[in-house]
């Protein structure tokens, strides 16, 4: 399966980045990587000229926070993008933050899968398990 | 002094523009006004015989930036990757893009009634193929246009011969790490250009002189920007303004764009074809009238908007004035055009053309300090370098000579 990845916005966490990318292909995924500083449009730009079928961001320190609120308005402007997965992944709030707070309000942006402050491992064990019960569905 | 292929060591380097000739030796540089009654030969033989007779054809190099260059319309899948690939290519190549269509939209499109020299598509992978249907040929259908040539994902190019007259396919410009492959589409987009200044009879008419290739001017231009150091104290990151009679080009370092596009060349282009200060100036007036800081522009040059409508060298100077400004507006955030600079970390403006023999370094400094504070509310200062005699011309015109 084809993944697009990055660290959104004015964010320049790299190595979280590179692991994410090893850590996808390892598991079998051909990866996209846009790097760090991506803007939400560009994520899904890659999206539409790769045909990938999952979406996956990461985040330091809040910065996806205000990025968040964009995705809804910004995704309905593709139309090509309804079967898209999206998740989201790493410390996605100002300081520590608790996830029963965080998780409602990214999935109310639009994103299928939250893991804050999850470790890389069992957030991608998330996403296949996710795939799998969406394949079988 | 001759080489062993009868070439002299000196050459004679001419640059026809839309307004003024010129004509450069070791020892001088001339600047003509063109003659529109007559023939290009014509008047640069009346104006400047004796000089021209005095070189061997293989000695002449000539470049021309009147034929106003090529326009294209693109057509991609998204503004991050395919149209912006591909805008950037043409524009790198001397192409005027004059419309950007988002494939998914394209009904919503209107239809350019102007002949379009090239049409391009663009857009996918290559292992992402089935992105375009039928409403691009519907919509192809209804241009008018001399060239076509596609340049997206591989499995989507065969349909799509089969469906479009005389479309020609090229090797896709997003490889599959979604980077930008250039040289298939900016080789074809050089050559189409290098035909239609030789297809020109005024042109065509100038072999009659020169034993070299006529080049573009924008190119011969970007040919000097690495060398420029040596000449002018230029620091980088710079933009570079060649603000002339019918379009202004502006040559700017890469580190001025946020940018996804990775390649080796230092610096990109960007043309205004409806911003100079002679054949355009109808239509730099018209946008000087949109732009709400314009007015206060001549208020701070103490001229009012009566001064569009005077035939004087005080407007002249005014108009140039404004052609700086309000390309400056184009590409800050304040107009958000094509590309967007970073303006604030931008060291160095470099002026040629036209506007270098009117407006001397405060002129330029004043509008610049002027931009600055309105649109940017800084006082940022970059060093405005003034290229008064055409070095920048003549470095990149030396450059391409050497490599004949």
């Amino acid at each position: 399966m084809k993944v697009v990845t990055g660290v959104i916005g004015n964010d320049i966490h790299v190595v979280a980045n590179r692991l994410m990318d090893l850590s996808l292909n390892a598991r079998g995924y051909e990866v996209f990587n846009l790097g760090v500083n991506t803007y939400l449009e560009e994520f899904f730009d890659a999206v539409v000229e790769t045909g990938a079928e999952i979406l996956l961001i990461s985040s330091l320190n809040g910065e996806a926070e205000g990025w968040g609120r964009e995705v809804k308005l910004l995704k309905a402007k593709y139309k090509t993008l309804d079967n898209l997965t999206m998740m989201i992944g790493g410390n996605l709030t100002v300081g520590s933050g608790n996830a029963e707070d965080i998780v409602p309000r990214y999935k109310n942006y639009g994103f299928d899968l939250v893991c804050h402050q999850v470790d890389l491992n069992t957030g991608l064990d998330m996403l296949e398990n996710y795939i799998q019960e969406h394949k079988q569905a | 002094m001759r080489d062993a292929n009868g070439s002299s060591n000196e050459k004679l380097l001419i640059d026809i523009g839309s307004t003024y000739f010129k004509v450069s030796t070791k020892e001088s540089i001339e600047q003509h006004f063109r003659d529109f009654n007559k023939q290009i030969l014509d008047d640069l033989m009346h104006k400047c015989s004796d000089t021209v007779q005095r070189f061997e054809s293989n000695d002449i190099h000539i470049c021309s930036s009147a034929n106003g260059g090529l326009s294209t319309l693109i057509i991609g899948l998204t503004h991050s990757y395919s149209l912006k690939y591909a805008t950037n290519i043409a524009y790198n190549a001397g192409i005027n893009v004059i419309e950007s269509i988002i494939f998914q939209d394209i009904e919503d499109y209107s239809i350019p009634s102007d002949l379009i020299d090239v049409v391009i598509i663009v857009g996918g992978i290559d292992s992402n193929g089935g992105q375009f249907d039928e409403r691009l040929d519907n919509y192809i259908a209804k241009l008018n246009y001399s060239n076509i040539v596609y340049v997206g994902n591989g499995p989507d190019a065969m349909a799509i011969a089969s469906r479009v007259d005389k479309l020609l396919v090229l090797p896709n410009v997003i490889d599959d790490r979604l980077h930008i492959v250039e040289t298939h589409l900016k080789e074809y987009l050089t050559n189409l250009y290098q035909q239609d200044i030789e297809g020109k009879e005024d042109i065509k008419d100038l072999y009659k002189i020169t034993g070299n290739q006529i080049y573009s001017t924008p190119y011969v231009v970007n040919k000097s920007l690495p060398e420029i150091n040596a000449t002018f104290a230029v620091t980088d990151p710079f933009i570079l303004l060649d603000i002339g009679g019918a379009t202004t080009d502006v040559h700017y370092s890469k580190d001025l764009v946020r940018d996804n596009i990775v390649t080796e060349q230092g610096h990109d282009r960007i043309v205004f074809k409806k911003l100079g200060v002679f054949k355009s100036r109808e239509s730099l007036i018209f946008t000087a009238e949109q732009n709400e800081f314009a007015y206060e522009l001549l208020m701070h040059l103490k001229v009012t908007e009566s001064i569009y409508k005077e035939n004087s060298d005080r407007a002249t100077k005014v108009i140039m004035q404004l052609a700086i400004f309000l390309v400056l507006c184009e590409m800050s955030h304040y107009r958000a055009a094509n590309v967007t600079l970073k303006l604030l970390a931008m060291n160095s403006i470099v002026f040629t053309g036209g506007i270098t023999k009117v407006l001397n370094v405060a002129d330029i400094e004043d509008v610049v300090a002027f931009f600055y504070r309105k649109i940017l509310n800084s006082d940022h200062k970059p060093a405005c370098v003034v290229d008064t005699n055409y070095d920048i011309w003549t470095i990149g015109a030396k450059e391409y000579a050497l490599c004949q």
